[in-house]
């Protein structure tokens, strides 16, 4: 089928990070000994531009473990794309900012693991969440909007009304609450991140509550939990319809997750093809592009347009399968899958506790982090 | 939740973070602002052009004169959509 355009890239520009997140979504054995360097970056972000992209998300890993991010920020901005950094806040002071805000950086969003500091330094592995606290200042003084965004867990779900209040008073223009999807780490560490039904119902209250009294004020956005849903979400909003990402090794992939979820997808890579020529016609992105590859009952589904079959890396991680619907869905064969997993969670009041904190791609020297004032703490089990 | 209405003397501005672009590939106009972009229809566009410091009323009444339009019903479309854009937080009102 023909390709539209893609509006947005993900830039994955390493998976290093000073954190420990037991619910990253970086892929368990992603390699990073190879990332590419500035100028294959630049001459990407201008294919991308070319192609239609209008967006750049500067991810990671801790995307500010890269010096030469103020370059790469503007080459984006000369290519006329928005550009938007996602990062940890660590090591983001003024030596830091200044440069991001000068290379016309549009955008911060800083994650947050919760709105305490005992909390949080537990779920990051890491003495992380006062530097945040640090990071949020110095961004709002360089006058970069700033966006703040939490992964909600089992963990953390019910301090929801403290985290929307911090957003508050750190000034953010907008709040992500994103309910954990489970891929890469957080699929590891699934049964100890699910939240209950309970939880879940309160937390969609709040939500719905402070998205209507801040309107205007502070926009709200909240990831649903889609395992409690009934229908799965619109990936992506279709199998490469609008979005791409680029790994650190330069591996271009539908999804940021595919890599890891979908074993059998080969991906292509920048150092070997023009993206044009990957977006267009590689094998990884028409695999499950427009309705063709979609079996019963997606292919009769009025729905098939609309949720585009939910996750493929969610069928793939729970059926083994990433051509079936998506498992959420109540209508798919599967759909037993998941709530299995909720039957065991929401019958027991014993809940697993102990996470595996996600650590960095072997291969990468310990020295080549970004230089950070947290000792990492990955060694260190959750309870502390 | 019914939307407050907005006066006439109120200054309609892209909030922050927020950018006014011409799409190449479509030659239509958008918003982009954190991991978002909102296409914008033909009215849209021309509103927005012009929330550069001026009032409400007076970007209704530059419009009326350019477009040779009844003002009530052309304040009206403006302040339906400038609302609409205000509760999403992709304008600011000073």
């Amino acid at each position: 089928m023909t390709a539209p355009r893609p509006y947005a890239l993900l830039a994955e520009i390493t998976y290093r990070c000073p954190l420990h997140c037991p619910y990253c979504s970086n892929p368990m054995q992603g390699r990073n000994n190879d990332e590419l360097n500035t100028d294959e970056w630049k001459r990407v972000i201008h294919e991308a531009a070319a192609l239609g992209v209008l967006q750049i998300g500067f991810s990671g890993g801790e995307p500010l473990a890269r010096r030469d991010l103020p370059d790469l920020v503007r080459a984006a901005r000369e290519a006329d794309l928005y550009t938007n950094l996602i990062t940890s806040g660590i090591g983001l002071d003024d030596e830091r900012v200044h440069p991001l805000r000068d290379a016309g950086l549009d955008s911060i969003q800083l994650s947050f693991q919760s709105d305490q500091s005992g909390l949080s330094d537990e779920i990051a592995g890491a003495r992380a969440h006062q530097h945040k606290l640090d990071a949020a200042a110095k961004i709002r003084a360089a006058g970069i909007p700033l966006s703040l965004n939490f992964v909600i867990h089992r963990r953390n779900i019910d301090r929801l009304p403290q985290m929307i209040d911090l957003a508050e008073t750190l000034g953010a223009e907008r709040v992500e609450l994103a309910n954990v999807q489970f891929y890469g780490w957080a699929f590891l560490n699934r049964a100890v991140l699910l939240p209950t039904r309970e939880q879940v119902t309160r937390a969609r209250e709040v939500a719905t509550a402070a998205k209507a009294r801040l309107a205007g004020k502070i926009d709200i956005f909240y990831v649903l939990p889609d395992y409690y849903e009934t229908r799965p979400k619109p990936c992506l909003n279709g199998w490469g319809q609008r979005y791409l990402t680029i790994n650190p090794i330069g591996d271009v992939l539908p999804c940021p997750t595919a890599s890891s979820a979908i074993p059998d997808l080969r991906f292509e890579n920048v150092r070997a093809r023009a993206l044009d020529w990957i977006w267009r016609e590689s094998e990884s992105f028409n695999r499950f592009r427009g309705t063709e590859w979609m079996p019963e009952p997606c292919r009769s589904c009025p729905q098939r347009e609309i949720d585009f079959g939910g996750c493929r890396c969610q069928a793939a991680l729970l059926t083994g399968n990433a051509a079936n619907t998506d498992p959420v869905c109540e209508l798919s064969p599967n759909r037993a899958i998941v709530d299995a997993v909720l039957g065991d969670l929401n019958s027991s009041s014993k809940h697993a506790r102990e996470w595996t904190y996600r650590v960095n791609p072997k291969g990468v020297p310990v020295s080549s982090l970004a230089r950070s004032p947290v000792a990492a703490g990955a060694d260190r089990g959750p309870g502390a | 939740m019914p939307m407050p209405k907005i006066a006439d003397a109120a200054q309609p501005r892209l909030a922050k973070g927020v950018r006014l672009q011409n799409d190449s590939a479509t030659g239509k106009s958008v918003l982009l602002f954190p991991e978002g972009i909102v296409e914008l229809n033909d009215t849209a566009h021309e509103i927005l052009a012009r929330c550069d410091g001026r009032t409400l009323i007076e970007i209704v009444q530059t419009l009326a004169e350019e477009y040779d339009a009844d003002l009530a019903a052309l304040a009206a479309d403006v302040r339906e959509t400038l609302a609409d854009l205000q509760q999403r937080k992709l304008i600011e009102l000073t």
